[in-house]
């Protein structure tokens, strides 16, 4: 007579195993998973291009955070290290000199040291700076257009909807890939990257 | 649920919640930091990002010696009927009084280029006598002003006088005029070194130091003023402690005549313009501190005719315009405008007025002196000109405006000359446009880029329908006749 088979009954202790065993390799797999598909999937960040900024002023003022993550950058191969620099100076400024009534900048964050004979140079202050652009204007229009905005993003808290860029009037935020998240200038527009170039990377 | 679904169900939940912590954990973003510094502006020293000599500690430059040096080379002076002798062409204007008759339209790949040379990092322009051209130029290795002379012909060097005088490049380094008669050539170099030279032997005749002799505060990135010859005697504008302008006889290089500058006005990039106005004859010039004109013949020789602080800015290119017998245009770029100033004879005095000015959006003109044309303006609008920015415009001399050349058509800082009813326009990238010369609107003619380089600000020169052009680093010669006319 055949004997009668009873289904096996796990003991409490190799429930418990086999439980630990097939969440460990679903997790594995899982991780291996996201892993392998969300590194294809880039992370952003909002930046502004500074080639579309037209130095609004928005920036100082409609930035969540306050003094504005938006600051200065000076490209110091850009630069051309000139006496009277259109970015620090105001217009026909009574002297050279770093006295108040000389300067452009609201909040003196421009720092402006010799160099030597005829060279000058000026360093962003980024605890001083709101990110105004009023240096920002004129060097684009009278120098070499060294100093422009970025996001700084060790500032940044990176909202969903970037109250600068709902404000921005010449649309130059967008989003970026986290891991490039500057839009450096450079010294030859053949070395410039654009965000469309990011968006291809 | 037995114990199988129950494990499953357990490793369900197991997983969901590893997962989602999982994808929190990195969906948070990394802390990235942008350096303080971009690079480092030793390191671009270093690199010779910043020019010849930065970086560098020198001792006290030595004292310059003027037209101490002389080379020869095989060059052979070429022929050519019309002349192009100074700053702006022989009468000043900017507009060629030639009758060669120039193409009215270019093949795609431009007009003909007959020859090209390098040049160090500069903005000076050429001057043409005689099938000579000459034109300043600084070597680098030897770190020396120098006036070069080319056969107009092939471009080939006949002769080079030059003098060692340190200079770094800061946005160039030459950036005059030579001035040019049968006997003299005048050049001014970068640190106001004035000499004088013999024009065909290239002889040195005799040099003065602006900021050494007389106290000049040499402007910034260096002087753009270009010299003057009128009957024999160079004129020139130190704008020095005592002097502001003066002339020195180009045959002995003595002082013929001085002008005092009791109220310390200061040199700008503007050149001297002769013209007549209230029916004496003049020499207008645009300092950094206002405008000033001196008498330029018989008793008024070198004594102030008129001068008003009305036109003072601090950073001023563009040259006086000679409107009429009683009219002056001034203009500006750096965020300036422009102004029409009217003379007026009060009792033996002459006393200015301004009739109207404008602002930087309605019209100015940055680097170039604008060109009067048909009693109309024509300019380049400066980075800053509002709507208007870069365009090419046309405006009566009563400050109404005729036309501009449209959103889609902007230039840069470059040159522009008038030629055959034509003007041609020089970009800063090198892309040159023919225009038709008109009051009556904007016509493209020709477009091409005969030069690959940069800042090219320097003015073009035109004889016998060949052009001279430059950017930064290399001149060539155009040529634009007709190719009906050519011989």
């Amino acid at each position: 007579m055949a004997e009668l088979k009873t289904p096996d009954k796990l003991s409490r202790f190799e429930f418990i195993r086999q439980g630990i065993a097939r969440t460990a390799a679903l997790a594995l797999g899982f991780l291996g998973g996201f892993a392998a598909f969300g590194s294809r999937k880039k992370n952003t960040v909002w930046q502004l291009d500074p080639m579309k900024c037209v130095q609004c002023e928005h920036c100082s003022t409609e930035c969540v955070v306050q003094p504005s993550a938006v600051k200065c950058v000076q490209s110091y191969p850009i630069c051309g290290y000139c006496r009277l620099c259109f970015g620090y100076f105001e217009p026909n400024a009574p002297e050279l000199t770093a006295a108040a009534e000389n300067q452009l900048c609201p909040t003196n964050a421009i720092e402006r040291i010799f160099v030597e004979d005829p060279y000058w140079e000026y360093n962003i202050i980024e605890d001083l700076c709101i990110g105004c652009a009023k240096c920002v204007k004129p060097c684009e229009q009278f120098g070499n257009a060294s100093f422009y905005l970025q996001i700084r993003h060790d500032l940044c808290v990176d909202c969903n909807n970037c109250s600068i860029a709902m404000q921005c009037p010449s649309e130059a935020f967008s989003r970026v890939p986290a891991d490039q998240p500057y839009i450096l200038k450079h010294k030859t527009r053949e070395q410039q990257v654009t965000p469309a170039q990011f968006s291809q990377s | 649920m037995n114990e199988r679904q129950l494990s499953m169900v357990l490793v369900g939940v197991i997983v969901f919640i590893c997962g989602g912590f999982l994808f929190l954990l990195l969906r948070t973003e990394p802390n990235v930091q942008l350096p303080k510094r971009v690079t480092n502006v030793r390191d671009e020293m270093l690199a010779g990002h910043m020019g010849a000599g930065a970086g560098e500690t020198k001792e006290a430059e030595e004292a310059v010696k003027i037209g101490e040096h002389f080379e020869t080379f095989d060059g052979k002076a070429g022929e050519t009927k019309a002349f192009w002798p100074h700053f702006r062409g022989a009468d000043f204007s900017n507009i060629s009084k030639d009758t060669v008759p120039l193409a009215n339209s270019w093949p795609k790949q431009g007009p003909p280029v007959l020859w090209s040379l390098d040049l160090s990092e500069g903005h000076s322009g050429a001057a043409i006598w005689k099938g000579r051209v000459y034109l300043m130029d600084f070597d680098i290795e030897r770190e020396g002003d120098a006036l070069r002379c080319f056969s107009m012909e092939d471009g080939r060097e006949i002769w080079r006088r030059w003098y060692k005088s340190p200079t770094k490049v800061h946005h160039g380094i030459s950036r005059t005029v030579p001035a040019v008669t049968d006997k003299y050539v005048v050049t001014i170099g970068p640190k106001c070194h004035v000499m004088c030279v013999d024009t065909e032997t290239g002889d040195f005749r005799w040099g003065v130091g602006m900021i050494e002799d007389y106290g000049t505060l040499m402007p910034e990135w260096y002087t753009a003023q270009c010299p003057l010859i009128d009957n024999d005697v160079a004129v020139v504008a130190p704008c020095g402690k005592e002097v502001l302008m003066m002339g020195i006889d180009c045959a002995t290089g003595e002082i013929a005549w001085k002008t005092p500058n009791p109220d310390g006005w200061n040199m700008s990039h503007s050149s001297i313009i002769p013209m007549t106005l209230l029916g004496k004859r003049q020499y207008v010039y645009c300092s950094a501190t206002g405008v000033v004109s001196v008498g330029a013949e018989g008793d008024d020789l070198g004594k102030v005719l008129w001068k008003t602080a009305a036109w003072a800015h601090s950073v001023t290119s563009p040259s006086p315009i000679r409107v009429d017998d009683e009219r002056v245009f001034l203009t500006v770029g750096y965020g300036g405008g422009s102004m029409m100033l009217k003379l007026k004879d009060e009792g033996g005095q002459i006393a200015t007025e301004p009739v109207f000015e404008l602002d930087k959006k309605t019209f100015a003109c940055e680097q170039q002196t604008p060109i009067l044309y048909q009693d109309h303006l024509f300019t380049i609008m400066p980075n800053d000109g509002g709507g208007l920015r870069n365009q090419f415009v046309c405006m009566t001399t009563d400050g109404k405006m005729a036309w501009s050349s449209g959103k889609e058509e902007r230039f840069g800082f470059g040159p522009f000359l008038v030629a055959d009813g034509k003007v041609f326009i020089l970009n800063d990238n090198g892309e040159f446009t023919m225009i038709r010369a008109s009051t009556k609107g904007y016509e493209k003619l020709g477009h091409c880029k005969p030069l690959k380089g940069r800042d090219a600000w320097a003015p073009m020169a035109i004889v016998d329908g060949k052009l001279i052009l430059r950017d930064s680093e290399t001149v060539i010669c155009l040529d634009l006749r007709d190719k009906g006319s050519q011989t």
